[in-house]
């Protein structure tokens, strides 16, 4: 069934590799605590990415090549039309490697961690481990690289386009932490690693159970709260008539103000959850709280709207607004 | 046992990540850019260049000489004497 | 399906301006030289833009020292780009640059002095994340409505150009300016010299003894406007976007494949997207880095689409050096003003073609030609690979 309303995009495959247990899971929203794991819950990369490229591949391109693979089995794709990922930091640990022996090593350097470096060595990594021959494209733009990700694959359904792989991810490296204390940032939450992919569509699957409305990526949002409610007037909504926020605050210097917000405008604060507690902080966590949003109406359609908000970096804005489909 | 091969085996082990691969996997004659050998690439021929500088002092500043020099470790072996020699 | 071009800007090796740029590839002056501006004492050849980022910093009237100088070039290109253009609160204006390094420059001066525990200044990272290379910029020019960057490596600055021609086409915007910034740094230049693809000798594209690139740094941007910007601003069209596309090549991460699939598709769907046969295509800006690999899969692919016709064609980046994610959209601005002024550049530095495909490039100016059509290839690592086409007709 294609659904050529505009605003219509489908969710029909979603992967997240996190702290949390969260790949190959369903349901996952569930029983989700804070974050505090200090590492990753990998699965077993061999099974989604051949040997000869995993001993080459960094943190980032792992979990990001796995996500990917895993969101085409359930999809029961053999190819998507594209693939496009965003990361705000990208590839930071063969970036640090490569520095550290560019600056130290005489004599030859071994170029591996160079070529790994640049921000579109994942979707490079995926397309090469599909043989994938599609548009292929990188957004990187800090905390807002997903959400201009999706702008672009939404972009390529309305060019007519069936399916598109899309995604983000981004890893810590021993160094964030020391400059984020360095630099006076403070999160508030653990600095954590995580990918989270998907494939949309114009199609919805019998499965399918999620859709994106509407997206927008907004740069130096002065008045987040104006954005926002102009944002939902487009999507003819209002605060009130959101069944859960997704949102992100750093640290606890803004969060006050945005819990007073929701609660004003008569939402549960139960039903209002900073996703950064869950995902950790990451310049594209976004990407794992729309996994998470997806989560949440795989196992209660009842949710018709939920809102990603994301104001990690307070000079960007992200809105992304998620909907139930009706089974 | 030669020494310089089974140190070959261990420096390439270690320069180019073969994390499932011991040196008793590779015999000496195996090719190393081939399918059924280790299936190496050209990225790993620049590491293999880098090796064989850190290691034993040897620079090699054409790539194509490489190309015939890491056949197998054979010829690695054989290069490295004759460089040296 | 075109979209019109109607401001261009480019900073480079060989100029500050678009008059100086033209006037350096009429009169066959290359950039390059020996490294001259760049912290880094090594004796290599490199297209650097000849100014300090003092310079650069006082002629635009910026005082704070935490600007990247891929910032500085991105803005002086974007300035010229946009010209006596006006913010208008009815007409929704974007950026979208691109770049592989960012604020790399900035970066390696912190970690060098990190590594050496002397005393790092920590706030220079505050411009390391290629997305706060972009921001700047919009930031000075007051640009709000749309800020995106692309890192696709060589191909980044053929991509925002591609973006901006679909958000214009869609109706997200009604004028963006597109293009894209890399500034020369020690981790790019030891990166390509890990990979034996640093030449140095001067680049020689297309020649059978080419044997690498020299890298170069510099920014260009395009200002494409839509239907509503242009019966506001009044803006004459210089030159239209009429086809592009992307295709990865997906044969290896560094390594363009023996074929040239990837580099084919592009051009191919390029071509049919702007509805221009490729017989009434003047002229080919190549990618030509000069690489033994590059160079070979692009001569490939160009017999792919062209067959025994295949049009003059030629590659600047013995002018320029390769300007990395600047590449694309510098010679965009190339491609425009060879079908303004009538001009197919001459591939510097070429003696006697490749021996497998015989091609042989223009070596010489041409002048007084009409150029209808140009093609701009753009690849970079990973496969990714970007075809435009320019024309002087919608």
């Amino acid at each position: 069934m294609r659904d050529m309303d505009k605003n219509t995009y489908y969710i029909i495959a979603a992967s997240t590799i996190s702290h949390q247990d969260t790949f190959g899971k369903t349901g996952f929203s569930d029983s989700m605590s804070p974050v505090v794991s200090p590492a990753l819950i990998t699965p077993d990369y061999k099974a989604f990415i051949d040997a000869g490229l995993l001993r080459r591949m960094s943190k980032i391109l792992r979990m990001a090549v796995a996500c990917a693979k895993d969101c085409l089995a359930q999809a029961g794709l053999d190819q998507p039309d594209a693939i496009i990922t965003g990361t705000g930091l990208g590839c930071l640990q063969d970036t640090d490697k490569f520095l550290n022996t560019s600056l130290t090593v005489e004599g030859l350097l071994p170029p591996t961690a160079f070529i790994q470096s640049t921000h579109n060595t994942m979707a490079g990594q995926i397309s090469l481990s599909l043989g994938n021959h599609g548009y292929n494209m990188t957004h990187t733009q800090n905390t807002l690289s997903f959400e201009h990700a999706m702008v672009d694959a939404l972009l390529l359904l309305d060019e007519g386009e069936q399916h598109i792989l899309v995604g983000a991810a981004d890893e810590h490296i021993e160094i964030l932490s020391e400059i984020t204390t360095h630099l006076g940032y403070k999160p508030g939450f653990p600095l954590t690693s995580g990918a989270s992919f998907f494939i949309i569509s114009k199609e919805k699957r019998h499965d399918t159970v999620a859709r994106i409305a509407d997206c927008e990526p907004v740069a130096f949002a002065q008045d987040p709260v104006a954005k926002l409610t102009r944002f939902l007037d487009t999507n003819s909504l209002e605060i009130s008539d959101l069944n859960r926020v997704v949102y992100a605050v750093p640290g606890n210097a803004n969060a006050g103000k945005y819990k007073t917000i929701w609660r004003e405008a008569g939402l549960d604060p139960e039903k209002c959850i900073n996703y950064l507690s869950l995902s950790g902080v990451y310049p594209t966590a976004s990407a794992f709280a729309l996994n998470y949003a997806v989560d949440l109406i795989s196992q209660d359609r009842s949710l018709k709207n939920i809102l990603i908000f994301n104001a990690l970096r307070k000079e960007n804005l992200g809105l992304t607004l998620v909907q139930s489909v009706e089974a | 046992m030669d020494i310089l091969k089974e140190d070959l085996k261990r420096q390439i082990i270690e320069q180019l990540n073969l994390e499932d691969i011991t040196p008793e996997d590779i015999s000496d004659d195996n090719l190393l850019f081939n399918e059924e050998g280790l299936n190496l690439d050209s990225i790993d021929a620049l590491e293999l260049i880098v090796l064989l500088e850190k290691y034993h002092g040897i620079q090699v500043t054409n790539p194509d000489e490489g190309k015939v020099a890491f056949r197998s470790i054979n010829s690695m072996a054989e290069y490295i004497r004759k460089r040296k020699s | 399906m075109s979209v019109r071009i109607t401001g261009i800007g480019v900073v480079s090796a060989i100029g500050f301006s678009v008059a100086e740029n033209l006037q350096s590839l009429r009169e066959g002056k290359s950039g390059i030289g020996k490294i001259t501006y760049l912290e880094d004492s090594r004796p290599f050849l490199v297209g650097e833009v000849k100014a300090s980022n003092a310079d650069l910093k006082e002629k635009w009237g910026l005082d704070s020292s935490h600007i990247s100088r891929t910032s500085l070039l991105g803005l002086h290109a974007a300035k010229e780009a946009w010209g006596e253009n006006k913010l208008n609160s009815e007409l929704r204006t974007g950026i979208i640059s691109a770049t592989s390094v960012g604020g790399m420059d900035r970066s390696e001066v912190f970690y060098k002095d990190y590594l050496a525990q002397n005393n790092p200044e920590y706030t220079l990272l505050k411009t390391h994340d290629s997305g706060s290379t972009t921001e700047r910029i919009a930031a000075e020019m007051g640009i709000t409505d749309y800020v995106n960057t692309l890192s696709t490596a060589c191909s980044s600055g053929a991509n925002a150009i591609v973006l901006g021609a679909r958000l214009i086409l869609q109706n997200k915007l009604d004028r963006v300016l597109v293009g894209g910034s890399d500034a020369l740094s020690r981790f790019t230049i030891d990166g390509f010299r890990s990979l034996m693809i640093y030449d140095d000798q001067w680049c020689r594209p297309f020649d059978e003894t080419r044997s690498g690139l020299n890298l170069g740094e510099g920014a260009a941007f395009l200002l494409l406007e839509g239907d509503k910007s242009i019966a506001f601003s009044g803006n004459k069209t210089i030159c239209y976007l009429s086809g592009w596309a992307n295709a990865a090549d997906a044969y290896h991460q560094t390594a363009s494949s023996p074929e040239g699939t990837g580099a084919t598709l592009a051009i191919g769907n390029a071509l049919r997207k702007s509805g221009i046969q490729p017989e009434a295509i003047s002229y080919v800006n190549a990618h030509g880095t000069g690489t033994k690999n590059n160079d070979l899969s692009e001569s490939v692919a160009l017999k792919n689409i062209f067959g025994a016709n295949i049009p003059m064609f030629s590659s600047t980046k013995a002018f320029t050096g390769h300007t990395l994610a600047a590449a694309g959209a510098i010679e965009a601005v190339f491609s425009v003003l060879a079908i303004q002024n009538g001009l197919v550049y001459p591939n510097l530095n070429f003696r006697n073609p490749i021996e497998e495909t015989r091609l042989t490039p223009v070596t010489s100016l041409q002048t007084d030609i009409p150029i209808h059509a140009v093609l701009s290839n753009s690849f970079g690592f990973g496969g990714n690979n970007s075809s435009l086409v320019f024309a002087d007709h919608a």
